[in-house]
Protein backbone atom coordinates (compact mmCIF):
# COMPACT_ATOMS: atom_id res chain seq x y z
CA UNK A 1 0.00 0.00 0.00
CA UNK A 2 1.21 3.38 -1.29
CA UNK A 3 1.96 5.84 2.11
CA UNK A 4 2.51 9.61 2.16
CA UNK A 5 5.10 8.66 5.20
CA UNK A 6 7.96 8.84 2.38
CA UNK A 7 6.93 12.67 2.11
CA UNK A 8 7.10 13.95 5.61
CA UNK A 9 9.47 16.97 6.14
CA UNK A 10 10.05 16.99 2.24
CA UNK A 11 8.88 20.34 0.26
CA UNK A 12 5.36 18.56 -2.09
CA UNK A 13 3.85 20.33 -4.39
CA UNK A 14 0.12 19.82 -3.65
CA UNK A 15 -2.92 20.32 -6.30
CA UNK A 16 -6.38 21.34 -5.18
CA UNK A 17 -9.50 20.40 -7.26
CA UNK A 18 -10.59 24.69 -7.04
CA UNK A 19 -6.82 24.17 -9.47
CA UNK A 20 -4.70 25.87 -6.60
CA UNK A 21 -1.18 25.14 -6.13
CA UNK A 22 0.34 25.16 -2.83
CA UNK A 23 3.94 24.20 -2.02
CA UNK A 24 4.95 23.36 1.58
CA UNK A 25 7.04 21.10 3.73
CA UNK A 26 4.89 17.88 4.39
CA UNK A 27 4.41 17.92 8.36
CA UNK A 28 1.79 15.10 8.59
CA UNK A 29 -1.08 13.21 7.18
CA UNK A 30 -3.61 10.79 7.72
CA UNK A 31 -5.67 7.88 6.74
CA UNK A 32 -8.37 10.49 4.80
CA UNK A 33 -5.20 12.35 3.38
CA UNK A 34 -5.94 15.65 5.26
CA UNK A 35 -2.80 17.24 4.83
CA UNK A 36 -0.50 19.38 7.15
CA UNK A 37 1.94 21.57 5.36
CA UNK A 38 4.62 24.38 6.76
CA UNK A 39 5.60 27.39 5.46
CA UNK A 40 3.75 27.05 2.38
CA UNK A 41 3.10 29.48 -0.38
CA UNK A 42 0.48 29.06 -2.85
CA UNK A 43 2.13 29.15 -6.39
CA UNK A 44 -0.19 31.67 -8.96
CA UNK A 45 1.05 30.65 -12.90
CA UNK A 46 0.07 33.48 -15.41
CA UNK A 47 0.34 34.09 -19.06
CA UNK A 48 1.37 37.57 -18.64
CA UNK A 49 3.17 37.78 -15.87
CA UNK A 50 5.79 35.49 -13.62
CA UNK A 51 4.88 32.85 -10.91
CA UNK A 52 3.63 35.14 -7.77
CA UNK A 53 4.03 32.96 -4.99
CA UNK A 54 1.80 34.02 -1.94
CA UNK A 55 3.26 33.10 1.78
CA UNK A 56 0.39 31.39 3.32
CA UNK A 57 2.19 29.86 6.51
CA UNK A 58 0.75 26.47 8.22
CA UNK A 59 -1.87 24.80 6.22
CA UNK A 60 -4.42 22.09 7.37
CA UNK A 61 -5.68 21.00 3.71
CA UNK A 62 -8.86 18.40 3.73
CA UNK A 63 -7.95 15.42 2.08
CA UNK A 64 -11.03 15.33 -0.40
CA UNK A 65 -10.20 18.52 -1.86
CA UNK A 66 -6.64 17.13 -3.12
CA UNK A 67 -6.20 15.75 -6.55
CA UNK A 68 -2.12 15.28 -6.37
CA UNK A 69 0.81 15.64 -4.15
CA UNK A 70 4.61 15.20 -5.68
CA UNK A 71 7.48 15.92 -4.23
CA UNK A 72 10.00 19.01 -4.88
CA UNK A 73 13.17 18.49 -5.78
CA UNK A 74 14.59 20.92 -3.63
CA UNK A 75 17.93 21.53 -6.24
CA UNK A 76 15.78 21.69 -9.45
CA UNK A 77 13.58 24.07 -7.79
CA UNK A 78 16.02 27.15 -6.59
CA UNK A 79 17.32 26.91 -9.99
CA UNK A 80 14.05 28.00 -11.36
CA UNK A 81 13.31 31.65 -11.74
CA UNK A 82 9.77 31.57 -11.34
CA UNK A 83 9.83 34.90 -13.13
CA UNK A 84 10.35 33.79 -16.42
CA UNK A 85 8.11 31.30 -15.93
CA UNK A 86 4.83 31.68 -18.26
CA UNK A 87 2.08 29.26 -17.75
CA UNK A 88 -1.75 28.80 -17.75
CA UNK A 89 -3.52 28.49 -14.57
CA UNK A 90 -5.18 25.14 -13.68
CA UNK A 91 -8.76 25.32 -14.13
CA UNK A 92 -10.80 23.81 -10.73
CA UNK A 93 -12.11 20.31 -11.91
CA UNK A 94 -15.45 20.09 -12.80
CA UNK A 95 -17.57 16.71 -12.43
CA UNK B 1 1.77 14.93 13.25
CA UNK B 2 -1.77 13.99 12.55
CA UNK B 3 -3.97 17.08 11.51
CA UNK B 4 -6.72 16.45 13.88
CA UNK B 5 -4.16 16.15 16.78
CA UNK B 6 -2.85 19.30 15.49
CA UNK B 7 -6.36 20.82 15.23
CA UNK B 8 -7.39 19.95 18.84
CA UNK B 9 -4.02 21.50 20.03
CA UNK B 10 -5.04 24.91 18.05
CA UNK B 11 -8.07 25.06 20.90
CA UNK B 12 -8.52 28.46 21.48
CA UNK B 13 -6.27 29.67 18.51
CA UNK B 14 -7.17 32.17 15.81
CA UNK B 15 -7.64 30.59 12.70
CA UNK B 16 -9.00 31.01 9.14
CA UNK B 17 -11.52 28.49 7.83
CA UNK B 18 -11.86 27.88 4.14
CA UNK B 19 -15.28 26.33 3.37
CA UNK B 20 -15.49 24.50 -0.66
CA UNK B 21 -17.89 26.92 -1.50
CA UNK B 22 -15.34 29.87 -0.87
CA UNK B 23 -17.07 31.39 1.93
CA UNK B 24 -14.39 32.28 4.81
CA UNK B 25 -14.90 32.28 7.94
CA UNK B 26 -12.10 33.43 10.53
CA UNK B 27 -12.40 33.09 14.67
CA UNK B 28 -11.14 31.37 17.32
CA UNK B 29 -11.37 27.34 17.55
CA UNK B 30 -13.83 26.14 20.24
CA UNK B 31 -13.88 22.08 19.40
CA UNK B 32 -13.37 20.29 17.25
CA UNK B 33 -14.32 16.07 16.47
CA UNK B 34 -12.82 12.95 14.32
CA UNK B 35 -15.24 14.33 11.22
CA UNK B 36 -13.12 17.45 11.05
CA UNK B 37 -16.83 19.32 12.36
CA UNK B 38 -15.89 22.63 14.43
CA UNK B 39 -17.49 24.93 16.53
CA UNK B 40 -15.93 28.72 16.31
CA UNK B 41 -16.16 31.91 18.17
CA UNK B 42 -15.60 35.76 17.48
CA UNK B 43 -16.42 34.45 13.58
CA UNK B 44 -15.83 37.07 10.68
CA UNK B 45 -17.71 35.48 7.78
CA UNK B 46 -16.69 36.62 4.29
CA UNK B 47 -18.91 35.51 1.19
CA UNK B 48 -17.41 33.81 -1.34
CA UNK B 49 -17.29 36.92 -4.04
CA UNK B 50 -15.49 39.45 -0.43
CA UNK B 51 -18.76 41.51 -1.18
CA UNK B 52 -20.20 40.45 2.19
CA UNK B 53 -19.50 40.26 5.76
CA UNK B 54 -21.16 38.88 8.97
CA UNK B 55 -20.41 38.72 12.87
CA UNK B 56 -21.01 35.92 14.35
CA UNK B 57 -21.10 34.90 18.13
CA UNK B 58 -20.95 31.45 17.48
CA UNK B 59 -20.38 28.89 14.49
CA UNK B 60 -20.48 25.21 13.84
CA UNK B 61 -19.32 24.21 10.73
CA UNK B 62 -19.23 20.51 9.42
CA UNK B 63 -16.10 19.09 8.39
CA UNK B 64 -17.27 17.93 5.04
CA UNK B 65 -17.79 21.36 3.94
CA UNK B 66 -14.18 23.00 4.47
CA UNK B 67 -11.51 23.41 2.10
CA UNK B 68 -8.51 23.72 4.02
CA UNK B 69 -7.75 25.42 7.61
CA UNK B 70 -4.57 28.44 8.02
CA UNK B 71 -3.57 28.37 11.88
CA UNK B 72 -0.92 30.20 13.14
CA UNK B 73 2.15 29.17 12.43
CA UNK B 74 3.61 28.78 16.50
CA UNK B 75 1.05 26.02 16.53
CA UNK B 76 3.36 23.58 15.18
CA UNK B 77 5.80 24.44 17.47
CA UNK B 78 3.63 24.63 20.74
CA UNK B 79 2.35 21.16 19.56
CA UNK B 80 5.76 19.19 18.94
CA UNK B 81 7.01 20.83 22.60
CA UNK B 82 3.54 19.31 23.59
CA UNK B 83 4.43 16.35 22.10
CA UNK B 84 7.49 15.56 23.09
CA UNK B 85 6.93 16.90 26.74
CA UNK B 86 4.21 14.44 27.31
CA UNK B 87 6.16 11.90 25.79
CA UNK B 88 9.35 12.90 28.38
CA UNK B 89 6.53 12.23 31.00
CA UNK B 90 5.12 8.79 29.62
CA UNK B 91 8.61 7.52 30.11
CA UNK B 92 9.73 8.46 33.45
CA UNK B 93 5.77 7.35 34.57
CA UNK B 94 5.98 3.78 32.93
CA UNK B 95 10.02 3.33 34.61
CA UNK B 96 8.71 4.51 37.93
CA UNK B 97 6.04 2.08 37.68
CA UNK B 98 6.35 -1.63 39.10
CA UNK B 99 8.49 -2.81 35.83
CA UNK B 100 5.17 -2.08 34.04
CA UNK B 101 6.37 -3.00 30.72
CA UNK B 102 7.15 -6.82 31.29
CA UNK B 103 3.77 -6.66 32.83
CA UNK B 104 2.19 -5.51 30.09
CA UNK B 105 4.18 -7.88 27.64
CA UNK B 106 4.94 -5.28 24.83
CA UNK B 107 7.25 -2.35 24.16
CA UNK B 108 5.57 1.24 24.65
CA UNK B 109 6.57 2.03 21.33
CA UNK B 110 4.82 -0.67 19.43
CA UNK B 111 1.42 0.24 21.57
CA UNK B 112 1.66 3.97 20.69
CA UNK B 113 2.27 2.78 17.55
CA UNK B 114 -1.01 0.34 16.85
CA UNK B 115 -2.59 3.46 18.88
CA UNK B 116 -1.48 6.18 16.64
CA UNK B 117 -3.35 5.46 13.62
CA UNK B 118 -2.72 5.54 9.81
CA UNK B 119 1.16 6.35 9.45
CA UNK B 120 3.34 5.54 11.77
CA UNK B 121 1.68 1.59 11.77
CA UNK B 122 2.42 2.06 7.89
CA UNK B 123 5.76 2.56 8.73
CA UNK B 124 6.46 -0.16 10.90
CA UNK B 125 4.71 -2.40 8.67
CA UNK B 126 7.34 -1.46 6.34
CA UNK B 127 5.85 -1.91 3.10
CA UNK B 128 5.48 2.03 2.65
Amino acid sequence: MSSLQGYVDRRVLLILQDGRAIAGVLVGFDQKSNVVLSDSTERVYSMEEGVEEIPLGLYLVKGDMIVLIGEIDDAVDQAVDLSTIRAEPLPAIRY
Amino acid sequence: MLPLSLLTAAQNKPMLVELKNGETFNGHLVNCDNFMNITLREVYQTSADGDRFWKLKECYIRGSTIKYLRVPDTLLDAVKDEQARAREAGRSARGAGPGGRGGRGAPPRGRGGARGAGPRGGRGRGRG
